[in-house]
């Protein structure tokens, strides 16, 4: 092993920190964990870092145990960066593909950077006094971290990571990934914007549900300059999205993603899905119900007829609906039926409903009562779409004997051998 | 990148409600084993069905022959309600208030659906009985009541050949508690049923 080399590499590390290590005292403690002890000399090399970054107080590589080390150069190991894995030391090639405001001010930039295996985020500590790396460009990022921050991978540039620009000029094409196996991170879809929801938040500038022939996802744009909110009905392909998590659902956040519109079509399966079951329970708040007539609120009023936003609203509008649980003896489905599907399913009309609700004594509570008796233990096939566990139901058919089945059962039944 | 992190994620928080199995009286009649999944005062209790498979839950529809009202403090109602292959025995009792107002406004012989947790007695004489405690209970058509017959045929015919073929933790529990039940005699049991169906 040349000593000599090695320290000068592990100096030239810290030195970009603006740590001045003794070569000599590093070549010195190479060659005696080598020559004495018989140490592997790229283990050698990465303990004798791993020393120096506990003296400068630099974050603790390799804590996650990286075993590879690799035979070549030094304590970190070039990497794709689809192989990052949280705890290692990396050394990788990639593009910046997107910034992000950094939120905040220990963070001098944060985006996201991609190669050809995949794309992670990073973050650049402003105490690390690293230059500042432009979208679009490539970079050589030697001895940075890969951390987890929220479940997800991430690249963290620290003082003892060296950056070099390098003249790369290929174009990357992430392939995108069905949204059914989209996971926490950074991910690229092709996917149909088929629902825009109201922003729930001042910052927000977008919301909605996007969909492909594997399922649907909800996204969000936030409010940044150059931001623009997608149309309705049209296809994009979304690179370098960042995909989130939380309560188990996932979501996407567009603010990292580059957003091209294209012409195709795109047939949303849109968890588009029907199920067969007897309805085992109808949930309070099922029936007729009162909602808030502020314009784009329609949240459901208490019996004080009080919005939880608009708060006393006495100028409601009634509307109907059932929310309840579709059993197939296997799985329960949680069902919400809209005012259309809830009238030709009990018969009862929204005007009925109003009927019964303001000159019964029990008022909207006899609403609930007829239903529930016309629709409790009946088996019925809901269609819908399933957000979040629960199955909005467009169209609601009865299940009718069929004398088919009948047979098909009594042969199965009689068939076997007893 | 870390994959087995998410994937548990995306069932965390989820909330699963217990499904309602489909159970003829004939094979919940020979139910002798219940038990708790979890240490928790609130873990749910499943009685184990023979044919190899947990209930905490069961959906039956059949004929409301009797009901009988009971108590003087606590009331509660106790009724029998037949499908083609026996008698289920239900109960509702003041912690069931909206299935016992229910249960007292029908009037007997109907067809009723009922939902409810399954639930195990010793007798005096050591003997087992299976009673149902009632969650809700309607008056269904006979349409509803033949649509069941065939649903509870089905499901417990994939019980059935599902004890034959790879054996799940319940089916071997199943075996070990009810070493002198042949679940094949279920198969028998929803063939005379559905043969009971007039078309």
């Amino acid at each position: 092993m040349d000593f000599s080399e090695a320290a000068n590499r592990i100096s030239r590390k810290f030195a970009k920190g603006g740590q001045t290590p003794d070569v000599k005292k590093i070549e010195g403690k190479l060659r005696r964990l080598v020559d004495e002890f018989g140490v592997q000399p790229s283990e050698a090399e990465r303990s004798v870092t791993n020393e120096l970054a506990k003296e400068f107080n630099l974050p603790a590589p390799g804590s996650g145990g990286s075993a590879g080390g690799g035979g070549k150069g030094g304590g970190t190991e070039e990497k794709k960066i689809a192989d990052g894995v949280p705890g290692e030391w990396v050394t990788i090639e990639g593009k910046i593909v997107a910034l992000s405001n950094p939120p905040s001010p220990s963070i001098a930039q944060s985006g996201v950077i991609a190669d050809d295996s995949g794309a992670m985020r990073f973050v650049v500590w402003a105490k690390s006094n690293a230059p500042a790396m432009a979208e679009g460009s490539w970079y050589r990022i030697e001895s940075a971290v890969v951390d987890e921050f929220k479940g997800v991978a991430n690249l963290k540039i620290h003082s003892g990571t060296t950056i070099k620009e390098i003249s790369e000029d290929r174009s990357l094409i992430p392939s995108p990934v069905p949204i059914k196996d989209l996971h926490p991170g950074i991910d690229s879809v092709r996917a149909k914007f088929i629902q825009e929801w109201d922003a729930s938040h001042e910052r927000m500038l977008q919301s909605g549900l996007l969909g492909d022939e594997t399922g649907t996802i909800k996204f969000v744009i936030w409010k940044e300059p150059g931001k623009e909110k997608l149309v309705p009905g049209a296809v994009y392909n979304l690179f370098y999205a960042q995909v989130d998590e939380f309560n188990g659902r996932l979501s996407l956040n567009l603010n990292t993603a580059t957003i091209l519109q294209e012409e195709g079509e795109i047939e949303v399966s849109g968890g588009e899905v029907a199920v067969t079951g007897a309805i085992v329970h109808i949930a309070p708040g099922s029936g007729i119900i009162k909602c808030c007539p502020v314009e784009g609120c329609n949240r459901a009023l208490s019996r004080q007829n009080y919005c939880p936003v608009h708060e006393i609203q006495p100028k409601f509008i009634y509307d109907l609906r059932i929310k309840g649980w579709l059993d197939d003896g296997e799985k329960t489905h949680n069902i919400l039926i809209q005012r259309d599907v809830v009238e030709s399913l009990t018969g009862i009309s929204l005007a009925q409903a109003q009927e019964i609700a303001e000159n019964n004594p029990l008022g909207m509570d006899e609403v609930f009562l007829q239903m529930r008796d016309t629709v409790l233990g009946r088996y019925i096939t809901c269609h819908g779409r399933e957000i979040d566990n629960r199955l909005l139901v467009n169209k609601c058919d009865k299940v009718v004997f069929n004398s088919g089945d009948h047979t098909a059962l009594l042969n199965r039944a009689g068939g076997a051998p007893s | 990148m870390s994959t087995n992190t998410k994937d548990m994620g995306r069932r965390e928080g989820a909330f699963e409600r217990e499904p309602a199995r489909r159970v003829f009286a004939a094979e919940l009649r020979e139910c002798r084993y219940q038990f708790k999944d979890g240490e928790d005062e609130k873990s749910p209790t499943f009685v184990l069905l023979p044919s190899g498979e947990r209930s905490n839950r069961i959906f039956l529809v059949g004929t409301l022959t009797e009901k009988t009202r009971q108590g003087e403090q606590n009331i509660f109602y106790r009724g029998r309600v037949v499908d083609p292959t026996g008698t289920f025995f239900i109960m509702a009792g003041s912690y069931q208030p909206e299935a016992m107002q229910q249960l007292a406004k029908i009037e007997t012989p109907a067809f009723v659906a009922v939902i409810g947790k399954p639930n195990l007695y010793q007798k005096p004489d050591g003997s087992y009985l299976a009673s149902v405690r009632v969650e809700s209970i309607t008056v269904v058509d006979k349409d509803t009541r033949d649509l069941w017959v065939l649903d509870a045929a089905k499901h417990t015919m994939d019980r059935v050949d599902a004890y034959t073929k790879e054996p799940t933790p319940d089916i071997l529990k199943a075996k070990e508690q009810y070493p002198t039940i042949d679940p094949s005699l279920f198969r028998k049991i929803a063939y005379d049923a559905l043969a009971q169906i007039k078309i």
